[in-house]
């Protein structure tokens, strides 16, 4: 087999082909489908943030929707009072909850297991509800974040949600290009070999708490673009926007994906858009109450969380690669 | 990461392909060349979100029901025009995503024809500027909110209130309580967003002036002690006669607190907090709300002479499993029932636009139970503007203060608070659209 150099390049144009395939793909679909597609990106992000805190470097946190709220709440704030293009708001969106998350990051590197896991479980629960005691965070009503209509130069036809799914799609892209390379980068090796053996890697010299709290910035960075977007998708950022459910639906998203592999990350944001259409159709087909309907998709996200740790602890696409290489260690004996 | 290799790349683009192919082939709803969206030789669909579950919904998750039923009582009168109508109702749990999200639904897969009575101000905000029916031309009948800013008819271009503003409602009871309570310290506790600033300027515009002014961002009485610091502020400041201008939940936490603390005011209750299902589905005794003041632009739920309440009672009893016959109940069935009458105007074949056109043109001249007239018009977008005073009896029922319902109506800009002289017109034959 001729290997093809997995290059900058050829993992560049790989992207562009991704993007230039869903973009095809948005004129294709029906304007519902669009709209997923940008929810769809959102958790892509999300997922990802969350899948290089825990899966490369080791620590784990059940508190990614209270960063994702910093970042949409920043980028809400930026917009109306300064009237930033929203670009900028998304950057700021990104630098707010990288900032909270190296405050953050410094208290979690001094913690770990069971007790990180609580003080970010803490936050999760407690930090939505600070926007009902500033009225500058517009209480349980929240502040709107309105992104405009697309150019016209995009012509007439062109929907609301077709922009969403591309501002959407190509934040999901450049992160996750990004996110790729900074992962073979120095400091990806760094932050595998702490998630490896944390004193094996203090002996070769590497600073653990340093890259913790790095990594739980760069996390916290893309969970702040992730809250960004979802506020984007839904023209508002509010408390109730960012329950406790939302961490917990990632953190399944992650495990689904695979923990430790980033290109599982579809399989994830998939799954969680996907569920509540499949709890809609057996909640119809089965004519059930409002309040099963209402719980069905949290059920089924679970049990799936649950059959995955079962069956695949590792996520399908971890199981999958370590099949292949048994396969191909077997073939080449 | 990936182990590229020439089968691999000719492995993902095939299903890359593939995907694309079925992807693209899920049909998109054909539009029916002569039939407008959600309309059907035999149905007509409309759509409903509010919260049916969660902390927000006691109360309100009693709505649907009481629309459908009404639609039941119409459809098995032979419907509107040979079609019947039917509700399609989702649960948004309070929660703008939610609210977003199933608005989507509602309009991009069931194709409903118009968006129904959905609730709160801030997810009807949320859909109005991500889902954007404006731009989609959907009409959005009746919101379930008195923000003044819905019926600005520029920014929300397709939507419809019913429901007296925030800033009518300040003014009437800014009147009642100068007429009232002439020389009494007054206290006010409002919410503080779009909803108390409605309500502040209201009050500001006729002229009341308060004692203390208590501020409470929306969700904070769900905090453990902060209710008992609004009881500390209104008591401190003296306030004979308080006004509660905020959600139910807010409203049966104040009471609730006050009681403990031994602080008994003359209390005012605003339209939406005060409603005594909620407050009492909120763990909070009716009792509680004795010999309060609230206000309704509805007949009273248990005036049985009224011939509205009268009969929405029969059609409750008939197709809502005989449900607790309380405010909600009442508001749903008379949403239901402007709703029937404007369809019915649209014409044989209503489409989107003659809905619009039919409410611009005749809606004032829509029966309802309600006690103002409505005001719709080419140039007005909103409904009733006018309640009168009651107060509340033991087990929670508002009845009218001197036995008789005394309507005052105003408007939501500069207009004078006025006693009004209107006479609701006799209901349709049956209750039925004609």
């Amino acid at each position: 087999m001729h290997k093809i150099k997995s290059t900058n390049a050829t993992r560049l144009l790989f992207f562009v082909a991704i993007g230039v395939f869903f973009f095809l793909l948005s004129n294709r679909v029906d304007e519902l489908r669009v709209y997923q597609g940008a929810t769809l990106a959102m958790y892509v992000v999300a997922i990802s943030s969350l899948i290089l805190l825990t899966g490369y470097s080791g620590q784990v946190s059940l508190g990614h929707g209270a960063l994702m709220a910093i970042g949409g709440y920043a980028a809400a704030l930026s917009h109306e009072h300064f009237g930033a293009p929203i670009w900028i708001c998304f950057g700021i969106g990104v630098l707010a909850a990288g900032a909270a998350g190296a405050i953050l990051g410094t208290a979690a590197a001094r913690l770990s297991g069971p007790y990180l896991a609580g003080t970010t479980l803490a936050l999760a629960v407690g930090l939505p509800s600070i926007a009902n005691q500033f009225t500058i965070l517009g209480g349980e009503q929240g502040l709107l974040f309105d992104v405009g209509f697309p150019p016209e130069s995009l012509g007439p036809d062109f929907t609301q949600y077709k922009w969403y799914f591309w501002i959407a799609g190509l934040s999901a892209l450049i992160s996750i290009w990004w996110l790729q390379n900074l992962l073979r980068s120095r400091y990806g090796r760094t932050w595998r070999a702490i998630r490896g053996n944390e004193v094996a890697a203090e002996l070769c010299g590497i600073h653990i708490g340093r890259s913790k709290t790095l990594a739980f910035t760069v996390s916290s960075g893309l969970a702040g673009l992730a809250g960004a977007l979802l506020a984007m998708t839904i023209s508002t950022v509010s408390p109730s926007a960012f329950p406790l459910a939302l961490s917990f639906s990632l953190l399944t998203g992650a495990v689904l994906s695979g923990v430790s592999t980033l290109p599982g990350v579809m399989i994830g944001a998939l799954t969680l858009v996907a569920t509540p259409e499949i709890a809609d159709v057996i909640a119809n087909r089965i004519a059930a109450s409002e309040s099963v309907a209402t719980n069905l998709p949290g059920i089924l996200v679970s049990a799936l969380l649950i059959l995955v740790v079962l069956l695949v602890p590792n996520g399908p696409v971890e199981q999958w690669r370590a099949s292949r290489i048994r396969k191909s260690a077997n073939t080449h004996r | 990461m990936f182990g590229y290799n020439r089968r691999k790349l000719l492995v993902a683009s095939v299903v890359l392909a593939t995907g694309g192919l079925t992807l693209s082939a899920i049909p998109a709803q054909a539009f029916s060349p002569r039939m407008e969206v959600g309309v059907s030789s035999t149905e007509i669909k409309l759509g409903m979100t509010l919260p049916m579950t969660g902390t927000a919904s006691p109360g309100y998750n009693k709505i649907p029901s009481a629309v459908k039923a009404y639609f039941d009582y119409v459809n098995a009168n032979g419907g509107i025009n040979g079609r019947k109508i039917t509700l399609i109702a989702k649960d948004d749990q309070y929660v703008p995503t939610l609210a977003v999200a199933k608005t989507n639904e509602l309009l991009l897969r069931d194709k409903v024809f118009a968006l129904l009575s959905p609730l709160g101000t801030a997810n009807n905000k949320a859909v109005a500027s991500s889902v954007n029916p404006g731009r989609r031309r959907v009409p959005v009948l009746f919101v379930n909110t008195g923000f003044s800013g819905f019926a600005n008819k520029k920014a929300y271009p397709t939507t419809f209130t019913i429901l007296p503003s925030y800033i009518v409602e300040a003014k009437i009871m800014a009147e009642y309580i100068k007429d009232t309570f002439p020389d009494k310290k007054i206290g006010l506790l409002y919410q503080d967003d779009d909803f108390g600033d409605d309500a502040l300027a209201g009050f500001k515009q006729a002229g009341l002036n308060f004692a203390i002014k208590v501020p409470y961002a929306s969700g904070a009485q769900g905090i453990a002690g902060v209710p008992a610091t609004w009881i500390q502020k209104l008591s401190g400041a003296g306030a004979e006669v308080v006004v509660l201008f905020g959600v139910s939940s807010a409203t049966g936490a104040a009471l609730g607190t006050a009681a403990v603390l031994k602080y008994g005011p003359k209390w005012i209750l605003g339209s939406v907090g005060g409603d005594a299902t909620t407050i009492k589905a909120l763990g909070v005794p009716a009792g509680v709300l004795y010999n309060a003041t609230g206000a309704s632009f509805l007949p009273a739920t248990s005036d049985t002479t009224d011939e509205y309440v009268a009969l929405f009672q029969d059609i409750n009893k008939k197709y809502n499993n005989n449900a607790v016959f309380d405010n909600n109940v009442l508001v749903g069935m008379n949403t239901a029932f402007v709703t029937a009458q404007a369809i019915k105007a649209a014409g044989t074949n209503p489409t989107r636009r003659s809905l619009i056109m039919a409410i611009e043109k005749s809606g004032a001249k829509f029966a309802s139970a309600g006690l103002t007239p409505l005001n719709f018009s080419a140039t007005s977008h909103t409904g009733y503007a006018g309640y009168w005073f009651g107060t509340y009896g033991p087990t929670g029922d508002l009845k009218p203060n001197g036995g008789a319902y005394t309507v005052y109506t105003t408007d939501s800009a500069n207009g004078a608070v006025v006693k009004s002289t209107y006479k609701r017109p006799a209901m349709p034959t049956k209750g039925l659209p004609n």
